[in-house]
């Protein structure tokens, strides 16, 4: 989520420091920053703290507790009175998926571009400008979290007969099987009934999809004289489910996705309404507001010992209370059973605060996860168990290893088997092998192609993996050795024997790897009349000397003795690392070594 | 190479490293516990507090399996924590408890050098009356510095967050060499005498590694432990990214591949 700088002082009296500084505090207090570019931060919210913090006013909370610089005024904070009912507007939900629904009557809007602040603080972070109305409904929602929405009051039906009775009637129901919405993006989206829809009841027309999208149908434009405005709070599963049904995902869907208190949307409506009449001018005629179900006050309780208990930290009351003041959450401190204890009253828009061990990890990242010390576990007593599968992989491995056989692994996604993944997101390969075999083979010939590369005699493989067949999972052992008719593979069950401890196998002592070609290779051998006593390291620093960075690999791999002469055999492997060597490059390479040899007064047989 | 390389078969670096870690675990008491690939979706996700329809689920990328409802392709090494407490639990046995595992998993995402469909993972849990985020960061300090041989290893908590976890962390580590070591080295190139065994691209470097925390108290209840008595922590890395740290690899692809001009480099 792109946060501004400019836009997050507007909470503080006192300067902020660069984003820089702004994006390190989140980093190891909060959140991860993706980027920071020109005084925007891409803040990555975690899934459980976008009930509260995808907004300016969430992370410059956040900002506050962590830097301990007080915010100007936090919106939530304010007191916050009902709404004066007005006899314009009905609201009725007709599901359990809204709690709470308010519209907002406002009279005689005068739409038109937005004032420049508003226009560029949503420009700002990457939104298009659209109109005032728009505009501050968008503003309200990037500032305190919660999506709004603005419907265009003369498109939707007003009751004939409304003396004493409302003239607007805005239903939340299960959408029709194939009721179709014209949305504001111009596309037309067919809704089944798992999803809610926001209709017209005087009209029986949908005008929104719940928490995702409006309707083209009752959108503000510069015709617009009144509007209604939405600030509702929609169950974060259902519209998860709908914007992923419509491959719709807005910004709105992606707040309520993580589900937010019904309480904000009362902060959401005061918020715009008073923008509005701000920059778009009108008069407020009332409002209507459906909230069956307040929520709840939550209290959750820690103790100065738990907190250090699972911290192993050796806190104090105050290291533990200023945290707590920080984050602006009000407790009680008080003494049972000489334990000292925290009751906090958690504020609505925290969700995510419900047992006790939410409140160690909010001490935990304001005191700061560096103040964590290091602490070794204590010896245990018990003896440890052996794993008897995994004492026999590694029998095994060691055995095979022995034998010349080098371990491979290959992918578990096959062509055939019994089980197929669902939804493989590249398609290839769906199956869940059924046996070692045929990845074991496709590997051999893989392989017996770098056989003189390698400066391998023969190719020989081995897996340890797991196969799926008989409609079980099991673990194998497969073998595969290049033969002349091409390849043979054998494949076991890993049977396992009782063990009472580990074999001290070694491990990889190799350092560093080294990158290889991916190009082809070519082999070139040279072999050589020298006089008795020539070593053939003489020789062979000859031919490395002279081949250069093309040579890849050089051995010896013949030596017999004639008549007082020694004949050695070398094997060269020529390869580059830019591009497929063609035979011209490599009998150039060959015509220095022949050269450079003869006249060391070696005979090239 | 040398000769006798072609007598002798290859050990796969990811071997290699489950081998050492095993060792490295096994001598700070972590047994080390398995559990299948194919997981349900209660053991890979619901029992380690990952409701269904919660955004969560969406931080992993499943692999699903056709008409079999329930069943995923597991994705992270996690399974195994529950399935052990569990059988703990069932045989009478309580805490302490200290598991290690190693084995594959899946997330279904397009790859690439950093990215594999299938990779491996090590994961280790701790639970106990008084097992604490600091034992974990003292834990994890041991692992890196046996693991990749640094004269001093720090150990950096972030905060996160996953729902089998609270609080959560990605851990981060640097490898220093010890200003003794270095004070020590006479040479002006100090760099490439012996005490100096961390590879210098490793050097003085954060890296992040991977994800942890104390055991959210609902993941041992739905295991059937006691969470008002005992609490815990758990981790869980890529192995296969700790083997190219270790070792400079550059492609996560390479550890499928079954190519013996990587292998038989081990």
């Amino acid at each position: 989520m792109k946060i501004s700088r400019n836009w997050l002082q507007t909470f503080f009296t006192a300067p902020l420091p660069d984003a820089q500084t702004l994006a390190d505090a989140l980093t190891f207090h909060a959140f991860e920053i993706e980027s920071v570019e020109n005084e925007i931060l891409d803040v990555k919210v975690t899934p459980n703290r976008g009930h509260d913090c995808l907004s300016h006013r969430g992370i410059a909370k956040e900002l506050s507790a962590i830097l301990n610089i007080p915010m100007k005024g936090d919106p939530l904070r304010e007191p916050m009175s009902g709404f004066t009912k007005s006899r314009h507007g009905e609201v009725s939900i007709d599901t359990p998926l809204c709690a709470r629904y308010i519209a907002g009557y406002i009279k005689g809007v005068k739409v038109g571009a937005s004032p420049d602040w508003l226009r560029k603080n949503l420009e700002s972070i990457g939104q298009k400008s659209i109109n005032n109305i728009v505009d501050a409904a968008n503003f309200v929602m990037f500032n305190i979290g919660q999506p709004l929405h603005a419907f265009d009051a003369g498109k939707i039906g007003k009751r004939q007969e409304a003396i004493g009775k409302s003239e607007f009637r805005i239903q939340v129901r299960d959408a029709k099987k194939g009721e179709k919405m014209l949305a504001l993006d111009a596309k037309e989206y067919v809704l089944s009934e798992s999803m809610l829809v926001i209709a017209d009841g005087n009209a029986d027309a949908v005008i929104g999809i719940a928490g995702v999208k409006g309707g083209k149908v009752a959108e503000v434009n510069e015709a617009t004289t009144d509007i209604i405005i939405e600030s509702a709070n929609f169950d974060g599963a259902s519209v998860r489910k709908t914007a992923q049904q419509l491959k719709l995902r807005t910004d709105a869907s992606q707040r309520f996705e993580q589900s937010i208190s019904p309480e904000l949307a009362a902060y959401g409506m005061r918020a715009a309404t008073d923008l509005i009449l701000k920059i778009a001018g009108g008069e407020l005629v009332g409002f209507a507001d459906e909230y069956p179900k307040p929520q709840e006050k939550k209290q959750v309780s820690v103790s100065v010992a738990q907190v250090n208990q699972i911290l192993g930290t050796s806190l104090t009351e105050k290291d533990i209370a200023d945290a707590f003041i920080r984050l602006g959450l009000t407790r009680k401190s008080y003494e049972m059973s000489s334990h000292r204890i925290f009751k906090v009253e958690v504020p609505f828009e925290r969700l995510d605060i419900s047992i006790p061990e939410d409140l160690v990890e909010e001490v935990a990242r304001i005191v700061g996860y560096d103040k964590i010390p290091s602490a070794e576990l204590p010896e245990l007593k018990e003896a440890l168990a052996i794993n008897i599968n995994f004492a026999q992989s590694e029998k095994t491995r060691a055995g095979l290893i022995e034998k010349g056989y080098s371990e491979v692994f290959t992918s578990v996604f096959s062509e055939k088997g019994e089980r197929v993944v669902a939804n493989k997101v590249d398609g290839v390969r769906p199956y869940l092998r059924g046996n070692l075999a045929d990845g074991l083979a496709e590997a051999l010939q893989k392989n017996v192609r770098s056989k003189d590369l390698l400066g391998l005699k023969e190719v020989k493989l081995f897996e340890i993996g797991t196969v799926w067949n008989g409609g079980r999972e099991s673990v194998m052992v497969g073998m595969a050795i290049e033969t002349k008719q091409g390849g043979k593979i054998t494949e076991g069950k890993l049977t396992t024997v009782n063990a009472d401890h580990y074999e001290n196998f070694p491990i990889s002592t190799t350092e560093r790897y080294q990158s290889f070609s991916r190009y082809p290779f070519i082999v070139r051998d040279i072999a050589l009349w020298t006089e008795t006593g020539t070593k053939p390291e003489e020789i062979l620093e000859v031919i490395r000397k002279e081949s250069g960075e093309l040579l890849v690999r050089s051995e010896l791999f013949d030596t017999f003795e004639k008549a007082g002469k020694i004949s050695y055999a070398f094997r060269l492997v020529l390869q580059s690392f830019e591009k497929t060597l063609t035979d011209e490059e490599a009998n150039a390479v060959m015509e220095s070594v022949y050269k450079e040899v003869k006249k060391r007064g070696w005979e090239v047989r | 190479m040398k000769p006798q390389d072609v007598q002798r078969g290859h050990l796969h670096p990811i071997s290699s490293l489950i081998r050492e870690a095993n060792k490295i675990f096994f001598d700070m008491g972590f047994s080390l516990a398995e559990g299948p690939l194919l997981e349900s979706e209660w053991y890979n996700f619901d029992a380690l507090n990952v409701p269904k329809d919660h955004p969560s689920r969406d931080m992993q990328d499943t692999f699903f399996i056709k008409n079999e409802q329930g069943n995923v392709l597991r994705t992270h090494t996690s399974n195994v924590q529950i399935r052990y407490m569990e059988s703990q639990v069932k045989k009478g046995i309580q805490p302490p408890y200290r598991i290690v595992s190693m084995g594959k998993v899946f997330r279904n995402e397009a790859t690439d050098m950093g990215h594999e469909s299938e990779f491996f993972q090590i994961e280790a849990l701790a639970v106990g009356e008084d097992v604490t985020l600091a034992q974990l960061k003292g834990t994890l300090a041991r692992f890196f510095q046996e693991l990749f041989g640094g004269t001093s290893v720090e150990v950096r908590f972030r905060p996160s967050f996953f729902p089998f976890t609270e609080p959560s962390v990605e851990v981060d580590m640097q490898l220093m060499e010890a200003k003794t070591s270095r004070e020590a080295g006479s040479s002006p190139d100090a760099s490439q005498s012996e005490a100096f065994r961390v590879p210098e691209k490793l050097r003085d470097k954060w890296m992040e590694m991977g994800g942890a925390g104390m055991v959210h108290p609902n993941v041992l209840k739905n295991s059937g432990v006691d969470s008002e008595k005992y609490q815990g922590f758990a981790f869980g890395f890529g192995i296969d990214r700790l083997a190219m740290l270790k070792w400079g690899i550059d492609d996560i692809r390479l550890m499928h591949s079954a190519d013996l001009r990587f292998i038989n480099q081990f």
